[in-house]
């Protein structure tokens, strides 16, 4: 097991309840991090339609997490 | 400099940032809250950033336009927090030499600050409800103003709302944003393909537009590439478009290939074509060719089986670019490609939803001028096809050179051969000094007026011709022969 931080925003942040939290988990990849995110709040974004940040930068949703890894899951963005 | 702001937005500060002595001018894009989306009316908004990460990114974009257009400089600042009707939520401001670069720059920007920086925004209605902006449309509240695009071709029963998943939830990757691929993929991104991947390293020409309706007049000179996710996007917000701003090869195609259900050869170049055939075939993809001369055109569906014929089957080495013909020397009246380019969108589309189309045996020929068609059947070629299909596994040496980006000293030990034909020369002459000239048309591949013991660049226009001397010289011995990658227009582009 390792130990990520998890960083929400914008409507993920809504739905988790809150903006950050520190989970102990067996994920090896983002991709499976968010599985068990999207199942602990019942998120209902696929994932097709997000992005991943690891350690504030873009990352592949296959890279390998480390323990003490920051996570952001990136809803579909808005800005202009 | 790329800046997320807490507080009002002034715009004339910035301004006087941009003045620069070698500008000339500098173009400024505000975007506001307006007081309705998509028929609500909005009271106010809330901008919400990952701020680390929209900084980070948010430079990337602004080195990218200066790298891109050669502008002078470029400030973009974004709002976050509550923001009224009528606030300023994004300011981006670019100074250059002269106007064209500074439009380009400033409209780049702001498009890809929209589709890639971690900003999103809540809207409030005056209703007194809330939405994140996007977000609807990924968690299933969109579905009904999506699955109306689709709902004349949803009608049919070949394809139902299954058949529709079914396309939402396929890849295609599209090699070439020509002629052949303004149609390809505009009928793709359309018909509601989930993901369109699109291989392009040109930029627009004047010369493209009358085949390429997938471009405007003011856009010449841009990446192609980019100008067809911008159109795509609009076209249909919910297919995903990825771009590859680089040429399919031998050495890259496999990667490219990687992602995607079925590939669509939409190239004028036989060695791309090879490479594409090479590629599927080995991933077990079907792939989708067409390609036209002047009136005439032919589409082949390739299908990785032991039973069917692929484009070597028919063509086991690239043809001479002489026997060919690009758009570029023969000719071609833009809506031939248009044509073509649709079949292939068909052909893609019942690949994807499974129903009959042209067979794997056979090769589709068009005459535009006298309207007839015809199927040939095609078959497998023994000496093509090995104990589990066509599958051709050495991509063989690279032949390819980045000339114009080589060192002086690395350049020296090559000899430059232009073999372009004499009113190209004429026309516009390679940049470099001590150039042997050699027009293709005159050169006998069995002996050539060149020694195997030294090293050669081949260069032509665009690096179609000299790929294929290079290849058939160095099939015969010649192995000092490379080809200039991307020919002249490489040069100048500067890459």
């Amino acid at each position: 097991m390792i130990s990520v931080e998890v960083q929400y925003f914008a409507s993920l942040r809504e739905l988790a309840g809150c903006q950050r939290e520190t989970l102990s988990t067996g994920a090896a990849t983002a991709a499976e991090l968010y599985d068990e995110v999207k199942a602990k709040h019942a998120i209902h974004l696929c994932r097709s339609s997000l992005k991943v940040a690891v350690n504030d930068d873009f990352a592949s949703w296959t890279a390998p997490l480390a323990d003490g890894d920051r996570v952001v899951f990136l809803p579909p963005v808005a800005g202009g | 400099m790329f800046r997320i702001e807490e507080t009002t937005v002034n715009g004339d500060a910035l301004r006087s940032e941009l003045a620069v002595p070698e500008a000339g001018g500098c173009a400024i894009f505000e975007g506001w809250v307006r007081n309705s989306n998509e028929g609500r009316a909005v009271d106010r908004l809330d901008y919400e950033a990952y701020k680390v990460l929209a900084e980070r990114e948010g430079e990337r974009i602004l080195a990218e336009a200066v790298e891109r257009f050669g502008v002078e400089r470029c400030l973009c600042v974004h709002r976050v927090g509550e923001l009224a009707i009528g606030d300023m939520a994004v300011w981006v401001g670019v100074s250059a030499p002269h106007r064209g670069a500074a439009f380009s720059a400033c409209r780049y920007i702001i498009d890809e600050v929209k589709s890639r920086v971690p900003i999103w925004k809540k809207e409030h209605y005056t209703t007194g409800d809330t939405e994140w902006v996007n977000c609807a449309q990924c968690a299933g509240h969109g579905h009904a103003l999506e699955s109306s695009l689709y709902a004349r071709q949803t009608r049919l029963p070949e394809v139902g709302s299954d058949g529709q998943e079914k396309l939402k939830g396929s890849g295609v990757l599209v090699v070439g944003a020509g002629g052949l691929g303004s149609a390809a993929l505009s009928y793709l991104a359309g018909a509601g393909v989930g993901r369109l991947g699109i291989c392009e390293a040109d930029r627009l020409e004047a010369s493209n537009l009358h085949r390429q309706p997938l471009y405007e007049f003011g856009d010449v000179g841009e990446d192609k590439a980019l100008l067809a996710r911008r159109r795509l996007a609009t076209l249909n917000p919910f297919v995903k478009i990825e771009i590859h701003p680089e040429s399919l090869t031998h050495a890259n195609a496999d990667r490219l290939l990687e992602p995607y259900d079925v590939v669509v050869d939409c190239t004028d170049d036989f060695n791309t074509k090879l490479a594409i055939n090479d590629a599927a075939q080995r991933a077990g993809k079907p792939a989708v060719f067409a390609s036209i001369y002047q009136y005439d055109g032919q589409l082949q569906v390739m299908q990785p089986s032991s039973s069917s014929a692929c484009l070597r089957c028919l063509w086991p080495e690239a043809p001479s670019p002489l026997d060919t013909g690009t758009c570029e020397q023969a000719g071609v009246l833009g809506a031939v490609p248009g044509v073509f380019g649709a079949m292939q969108a068909m052909e893609t589309l019942k690949l994807l939803l499974g129903l009959p189309g042209l067979a794997p045996d056979e090769l589709g020929l068009v005459d535009l001028m006298s309207m007839e068609m015809r199927k040939l059947r095609i078959t497998r070629n023994p000496d093509c096809a090995g104990a589990d299909g066509c599958v051709r596994t050495s991509a063989g040496p690279e032949l390819e050179i980045d000339y114009w980006s080589m060192p002086a000293q690395a350049r020296g030990g090559l000899v430059l051969v232009d073999i372009r034909e004499a009113e190209e020369t004429l026309a516009s002459p390679l940049p470099a000094s001590d150039v042997v000239t050699l027009p293709l048309s005159g050169i006998n591949v069995d002996s050539p007026p060149l020694d195997r013991e030294r090293q050669y660049a081949l260069c032509c226009a665009s690096g179609q011709r000299s790929r294929w001397l290079a290849d058939a010289l160095h099939a015969r011995g010649f192995a000092g022969v490379r080809s200039v990658a991307g020919g002249l227009s490489a040069a100048h582009q500067g890459k």
